[in-house]
């Protein structure tokens, strides 16, 4: 098996893909619309894993993305785009965050990484209204919804607001004990984590569940079972990591369910060349990859698809950049959002 | 809608707003006419503020061109709730949507937010249903039929759950959601209307299903995940249950049913887990089991299971 070449990993046709989606989508994914933000983290994380950033992104486009970016700033947060307000930027007429235009919890995460790949300097962030927006979503019982009061509550959010905490460095902001204990309540009888209390077992509320646990630099008490049940998913035909017991690969778990095995420790568990020969016959010919062989493409799935080769250590020869499990972004990408996010704010430039 | 909302004359007092884009937008969709029309006229209402039934009207046309634009159903309830619109009437168009985008976490949302006004969980528990039959293992809708039974917390609810739950495990023994949903009805604490010695019992009941699910296909990993959580069920209930293991382990009692693909991998982790409880002295026993596991029937987690084998003997080596 070992002297077994892996397919050809086709990085240039990746990028473009991502380029491609940066530049426009069409109307078929209107869906898009509410989550716009994190198709640009998507597609600028491929550029960052593929180590493309650099020469891929011309200085005019860097300015003008990252003021994309800022024109969707509300104080103390991002929103997924600019399909709830019109007039002119958000940045120019410092808009106030209401009740439709109120900061998103994961369009904010996502938009804090996006500007770190785009190396911006955070100058325009108003740290203490971030903390207040964070400390807003939570819920009584511990979770965490997209804003305040919202009602939406799941795991993802809870990993979002321990990901901006750690990017802070400010943990003041939430209520710590209740956090963790809504996490454990996620927690099921097969060993992963459902996406609510009483959910079942899924992998990206798994990864979730356990990225939030070690960025507050802890650990679940048990983890035996949780290594169980994702090794399971790998399956013995095919090689991928499918999200639930008894269903079907899907690229994207490649990357939730290894992540949350290279937190505890333990990717070396997964069959690594099964598993990146499966998300190489993801790969579409024309660029990008899918959730399953012979399926259309997406940034979602490109963007996981590379990160779970990075996680279980793919060849060499397919050239990607080291990733942080924890925050998901490239280990550089990391540092410099750890640095800048984390100290006290300077003089707004404008 | 017909025409378009500039050429209608109940909407000329409203000033539609464009979108703001910036000169170079990040991942900018080419939106349909139709879809830019309806949004523009959303943020000129939101502008104003406007709580009316034609925000009803309008609210629906974009959701039903984006189901997931968020700020559209936030703003659709608020009106509902001002207005003090139907919200039997609401139920009615959100069932036809829920139909149509089943897997759009809003449209879950909305219902959850009907049925907290509404608190009228029996018809909601027989529309899910419906929408089960459709897509079996949808997340959503089981994370809204575990809320309602949760939520409402009825001995009404609860009591139709392990029938209706029997009948999609008649329909597909691996759907995992099922499974889940049976472990979250039997042993999980949302339900206050059941007893000490229901626990008691359930823990029995549940051992002798799955086993007997699991002689029906033993190569089913739901199944065995079940046995094993209802084994140690304990750590859900609220005190120990007594539990006959040998009952649990004797595997041949009921036989596997004809045809079964045999051996069966998690059988055989099943035995080694058995063995390695009992300490040292099943310690070579379990390391004979995880070896046929790394080398000859589930050769894609050799790894793992030779991990197990690491892992046992230095925890024996310990105590």
């Amino acid at each position: 098996m070992d002297d077994l070449r892996l397919p050809t990993f086709n990085s240039a046709g990746h990028v473009a893909h991502c380029v491609r989606c940066l530049d426009g989508l069409p109307a078929s994914l209107v869906e898009m619309d509410a989550s716009r933000m994190a198709i640009a983290f998507y597609c600028l994380g491929t550029l960052d894993l593929t180590g493309s950033a650099e020469h891929r992104i011309s200085p005019t486009d860097r300015e003008s993305w990252k003021e994309w970016i800022w024109d969707q700033y509300v104080e103390g947060g991002f929103l997924p785009g600019p399909f709830v307000r019109g007039g002119s930027s958000g940045l120019h007429t410092a808009q106030q965050p209401s009740r439709v235009a109120a900061p998103h919890l994961i369009m904010t995460y996502c938009a804090l990484l996006a500007l770190a790949v785009l190396r911006d300097d955070y100058s325009l962030l108003d740290r203490a209204a971030l903390a207040r927006t964070v400390g807003g979503c939570q819920d009584p019982d511990g979770g965490f919804a997209t804003n305040p009061g919202a009602g939406d509550a799941d795991l993802r959010m809870t990993y979002c607001a321990f990901a901006i905490c750690a990017l802070l460095a400010d943990w003041s902001c939430i209520d710590l004990p209740r956090a963790l204990s809504y996490i454990q309540r996620c927690r099921t009888y097969e060993g992963g984590y459902g996406q609510t209390p009483q959910g079942e077992s899924l992998g990206g509320p798994t990864y979730c569940a356990l990225a939030a646990l070690y960025l507050a630099r802890l650990q679940p008490a048990e983890w035996r079972a949780t290594v169980r049940w994702l090794v399971h998913t790998q399956a013995q035909a095919g090689g991928g990591l499918a999200g639930r017991t008894n269903k079907l690969a899907d690229a994207c778990y490649g990357f939730w369910c290894s992540a949350a095995l290279a937190i505890l420790g333990a990717v070396d568990l997964l069959d690594a060349r099964a598993l990146c020969g499966f998300l190489a016959q993801c790969q579409y010919k024309f660029g990008g990859i899918s959730k399953a062989p012979g399926e259309n493409p997406d940034p979602y799935h490109t963007y996981l698809s590379i990160a779970a080769a990075t996680i279980v250590s793919a060849d060499p020869a397919w050239g990607l950049q080291p990733l942080d499990p924890l925050l998901n972004a490239s280990h550089d990408t990391v540092r410099w959002a750890k640095e800048r996010v984390s100290v006290a704010p300077r003089e707004p430039k404008r | 809608m017909a025409l378009k909302l500039p050429e209608r004359p109940e909407w000329t007092d409203v000033v539609p707003v464009p979108q703001y884009e910036n000169i170079q937008p990040l991942a900018p969709i080419f939106y349909s006419p139709e879809y830019k029309d309806a949004t523009d006229y959303f943020r000129g209402i939101v502008k104003t503020g406007e709580k009316s039934p034609r925000v009803l009207e309008l609210t629906e046309t974009i959701i039903r061109l984006n189901p997931a634009h968020y700020s559209a159903w936030q703003y659709r309830y608020e009106t509902l709730i001002t207005i003090s619109a139907s919200l039997e009437l609401e139920l009615v168009l959100t069932n036809a949507l829920t139909k149509a985008s089943p897997k759009t976490y809003q449209v879950w949302h909305h219902r959850r937010l009907l049925q907290t006004a509404l608190c009228d969980p029996v018809p909601e528990l027989a529309f899910n249903e419906e929408v089960l039959k459709a897509d079996a293992k949808n997340y959503h809708t089981w994370s809204h039929r575990q809320w309602l039974l949760v939520h409402f917390d009825q001995a009404e609810l609860w009591a139709g759950e392990l029938s209706f739950v029997e009948r999609l495990l008649a329909e597909d023994v691996r759907n995992n959601s099922a499974w889940h949903h049976r472990f979250f009805i039997s042993f999980e604490t949302g339900n206050t209307t059941r007893t000490r010695d229901d626990a008691d019992e359930a823990v029995r009941r549940e051992l002798a299903f799955a086993k007997e699910r699991i002689a029906l296909a033993p190569n089913n990993a739901s199944a065995w995940n079940y046995l094993r959580g209802a084994a140690f069920a304990e750590l859900y209930v609220v005190d120990a249950v007594e539990v006959g293991t040998d009952d649990v382990l004797d595997l041949e009692n009921p036989a596997p049913s004809e045809g079964a693909e045999l051996p069966c991998a998690a059988a055989i982790e099943f035995m080694a887990d058995v063995h390695e409880a009992r300490g040292k002295e099943g310690l070579s026993e379990a390391v004979k089991y995880w070896r046929s596991l790394a080398h000859t029937h589930d050769t894609i987690r050799k790894s793992y299971w030779e991990f197990r084998i690491r892992d046992a003997v230095a925890n024996a080596g310990a105590t």
